[in-house]
């Protein structure tokens, strides 16, 4: 099976060569027989990819160790679930991973488009192969994961003990599938760009594919971030490391398109702003990709790094350059019908929010390559850490969130005196009495304070939208409220899934802006029986247990949580010791409400004296991080569902079965 | 009725920024300030407060260091700079505000008074090119099927 797949890879790798070479021609010279071969070609290469990963995955689950990926990357006492996760938890099998989520995007795109856009499809072809030629040439010659070791060890290595944890089996699928799904649109902008039909036709094919990797962008963000709340235990889950803004970066661009895309869709506007945008999402990704693995930049996420630095700097020289090139070419094809009537208008506002988003990936970006900057030019190492980002993207952060209020509801063309007043006077109100009511009561924090008002504010807008829309389909229909919300929506996917969107972003707001300013913690050392007082809870140790396997080792403190002198709760945070690789993880423990998380980590523990080192944090309103990016999810899939074929639209008087029924 | 709409809108936003005034008032630095404008040398790329390592080789010594700077009186500028001479300026979690570090502050900033710029100049463009004046609008995007034209109007006029 193992050699069977190694040799999948390699016909894989001529058969995407060949299909790009083939698609070209056949759209160069407009040859259905070439196109077709070239598509057949394609899909070969998405089921020999398919053999190869079966391939390692039965090396992984049959416990082969003469194989130095499974050798390295799992042992006989892995989990299954953590067997099959090894299959991204190594350079070779997470490139091959890569590989079989493009390839297998490129078979949907060609299923997708058997009939339509046959004039876009041979260079999309071209360059999803080529990009997959690429990804292929890796795992073919550079980091092979089927090499044989010249002996077979009697045990693997394990995979690291830090990736052993549910969120990781799940967090890096989806910022794969994310960073995979930008190259779809990116093909079909540069295959727009190549026979210069230039319309909305690539926007609109593209606009699912768009959603989807900005859909799976926020969750590979979103569990990276629980997975760091969770094992790294030091009580956040964002620290703003290099690979962290990598997979940010992407994200934020992306935004800027879905919302700039729009201008295109309705004025026939910013088509050269949303080429770049397209591009410059793709070059995000593999941009990300390239500092994970170059370790060109200090990272946590140093156990993927490897010489593949100068591979990906060339893949991203070489995008760029083609890009760029394209773009130029084609400019004079790019002309838009720019017309703004006024600054206060719904276009104004979402250019605004462009300059926002991407001013922020200029920010994070800016501050990632920073270190490498100044020590070329001066020579000198410096840190740009987590307080250099958070005071650069706090303020950019509640510019958005005021946007975000505004951009969806403000008139198209030109906002009246009037339209302004109907539509923000209220939740302007109701954002600052929400601001003078926590002053009164004591919150002294400033970007906290503009950040609940804000928050309010977009709230109140969208609440009002809801209740606008619910009210006019209830007059119109005759329906009950729960009906005319539901159906509310499904009439109008796009808007109100949107607006379900932004109240998941204003959950995840909520959350950041807890974490950030009321945060609580507490280091203390004790022995049983000892307690101490945090936030609205006492946490007592009353001593630790143990346990082994062959697999881990573990010590639990007891912690007994009170509230008003009476317990409500045991925490058990954890010391493991895992045994391959020795490697001790800090396992934390967590109560957690909507309203706060006690997050509690055993630090040290000294068998001598019975005294253990604890460490609680308080951590307010961080659960709307979890329930902010459900609600966000939710909200991209009722955009994304498609339609129901076009009917005819329902028969209708004037005046509403409500008031007919009353007439009569 | 604008100029009503006007002074509310601006009495909305006077009042916003004399609560945000209020609210940000200076708090003396504390040694978690401190720590966190500090880096671990230990590897894990967090700040000296935020480390958890507990028997962490870099971050416990220099939390001591920074609680001995301050027993002597010392303000922070004087603290960072004294462990900025002593370990070097990859010591310090952002970078200082001054010669050729001030590019990683401002040059984000720039971008941005820049791009702002930019839209400016093409929204003074755009405005001048537009059409010959049309009836504002005070609904969403304009309705594309009868239902929806239907749906708009009701909308319009349960509004008024």
């Amino acid at each position: 099976m193992v050699d069977v797949g190694a040799l999948a890879l390699a016909i894989a790798w001529v058969l995407a060569l060949y299909a790009v070479g083939v698609s070209f021609a056949g759209g160069y010279l407009r040859r259905r027989d070439l196109i077709a071969s070239a598509e057949h070609a394609a899909l070969a290469v998405w089921a020999l990819v398919v053999i190869a990963t079966a391939g390692l995955l039965h090396g992984l689950a049959s416990h082969d160790f003469n194989l130095e990926y499974v050798a390295h990357y799992s042992s006989s006492t892995l989990p299954l679930s953590y067997t099959i996760a090894a299959l991204w938890g190594g350079q070779a099998g997470s490139l091959l991973f890569w590989t079989l989520l493009l390839t297998s995007m490129t078979a949907v795109v060609l299923l997708q488009n058997r009939e339509r856009n046959r004039e876009l499809m041979p260079y999309v072809i071209t360059v999803l192969m080529a990009i997959a030629v690429f990804f292929l040439s890796m795992v073919n010659f550079i980091t092979p994961p089927f090499t044989r070791l010249a002996f077979t060890p009697a045990e693997g290595r394990d995979l690291n003990p830090l990736l052993q944890n549910y969120w990781m089996t799940i967090h890096p699928p989806a910022l794969y599938l994310g960073f995979v799904a930008c190259a779809i649109p990116f093909a079909f902008a540069v295959a727009a760009l190549i026979t210069g039909r230039l319309d909305t036709t690539w926007i609109r094919t593209t606009r699912r594919w768009t959603l989807g990797a900005w859909f799976f962008l926020s969750l590979g963000n979103l569990f990276g971030a629980m997975w760091a709340y969770l094992v790294l235990g030091w009580g956040g889950y964002w620290a703003w490391d290099p690979v962290e803004n990598a997979a940010f970066m992407p994200w934020l661009t992306c935004s800027a398109f879905l919302h700039s895309v729009m201008i295109q869709e309705k004025k026939n506007m910013l088509k050269v702003w949303n080429m770049v945008l397209v591009m410059l999402t793709f070059i995000l990704t593999i941009f990300g990709t390239f500092l994970t693995r170059s370790g060109v930049i200090s990272s946590v996420h140093s156990f993927t790094q490897s010489g593949l630095g100068p591979f990906f700097m060339g893949f991203l020289a070489l995008t760029v350059v083609v890009s760029v090139g394209l773009l130029l070419w084609r400019l004079p094809l790019l002309k838009s019908e720019n017309e703004l009537d006024s600054m206060l208008s719904r276009e104004a506002a979402f250019l605004l929010n462009n300059l926002v988003l991407v001013g922020m990936t200029f920010a994070v970006f800016w501050g990632t390559v920073f270190p490498v900057i100044s020590e070329a030019v001066r020579g000198v190492k410096i840190t740009v850490g987590p307080p250099f980002f958070n005071k650069v993207n706090t303020p950019l952060g509640l510019v958005l969130l005021l946007l975000m209020g505004v951009g969806p509801i403000i008139a198209w063309r030109r906002a009246t005196a009037r339209n302004l007043q109907h539509n923000f006077l209220l939740p302007g109100l109701l954002g600052l009495v929400g601001g003078v009511a926590l002053f009164a009561v004591g919150f002294r924090h400033f970007y906290a304070l503009v950040s609940f008002s804000l928050c309010i504010f977009v709230v109140a807008t969208i609440a009002m939208e809801f209740y606008r829309g619910l009210r006019a389909r209830q007059a119109m229909m005759d329906e009950s409220a729960v009906t005319a919300l539901v159906r509310l929506t499904a009439k109008n996917r796009r808007r109100y899934g949107g607006y379900v969107v932004h109240i998941g972003v204003v959950m995840i707001y909520l959350a950041i802006t807890g974490t950030s300013a009321f945060r609580e913690e507490k280091q203390i050392t004790l022995k049983p029986g000892d307690s101490f007082a945090i936030g609205r809870y006492t946490l007592r140790y009353d001593g630790v247990e143990s346990s082994d396997t062959p697999h881990i080792g573990s010590l639990k403190a007891r912690m007994a949580v009170l509230q008003n002198g009476k317990q409500i709760d045991t925490l058990l945070p954890e010391k493991r010791f895992y045994k391959k690789p020795e490697q001790p993880t800090t396992e934390v423990a967590i109560r957690s409400t909507l309203q706060t998380d006690l997050y509690v980590v055993l630090g040290s523990y000294d068998q001598a004296s019975n005294m253990a080192t604890i460490q609680a944090y308080i951590n307010p309103l961080v659960g709307f991080l979890g329930w902010g990016g459900l609600v966000l999810a939710l909200g991209t899939l009722v955009t994304i569902w498609p339609s129901a074929a076009p009917r005819r639209a329902p028969a209708y008087v004037p005046g509403g079965a409500g008031q007919r029924a009353a007439a009569e | 009725m604008r100029i009503a709409t006007a002074r509310a809108l601006v009495v909305l936003v006077v009042s916003g920024v004399l609560l945000a005034a209020a609210a940000s008032q200076a708090e003396p630095p504390s040694a978690q300030d401190i720590e966190e404008s500090l880096t671990c040398q230990c590897g894990c790329g967090l700040t000296v407060h935020s480390c958890n390592h507990l028997q962490c080789e870099s971050a416990i010594p220099l939390r001591a260091e920074v609680r001995e700077q301050m027993a002597l009186g010392k303000d922070k500028p004087t603290i960072l700079k004294y462990f900025a001479d002593k370990y070097g300026e990859k010591i310090l979690s952002s970078p200082t505000a001054k010669g050729f570090n001030l590019l990683a502050w401002t040059m984000p900033f720039v971008l941005l008074g820049l791009g702002g710029l930019f839209i400016g100049l093409f929204v003074v463009r755009w405005t001048r090119h537009a059409a010959a004046p049309r009836r504002p609008t005070d609904a969403g995007p304009r309705p594309t099927s009868p239902y929806d034209k239907i749906f708009e109007q009701e909308l319009k006029s349960f509004d008024e």
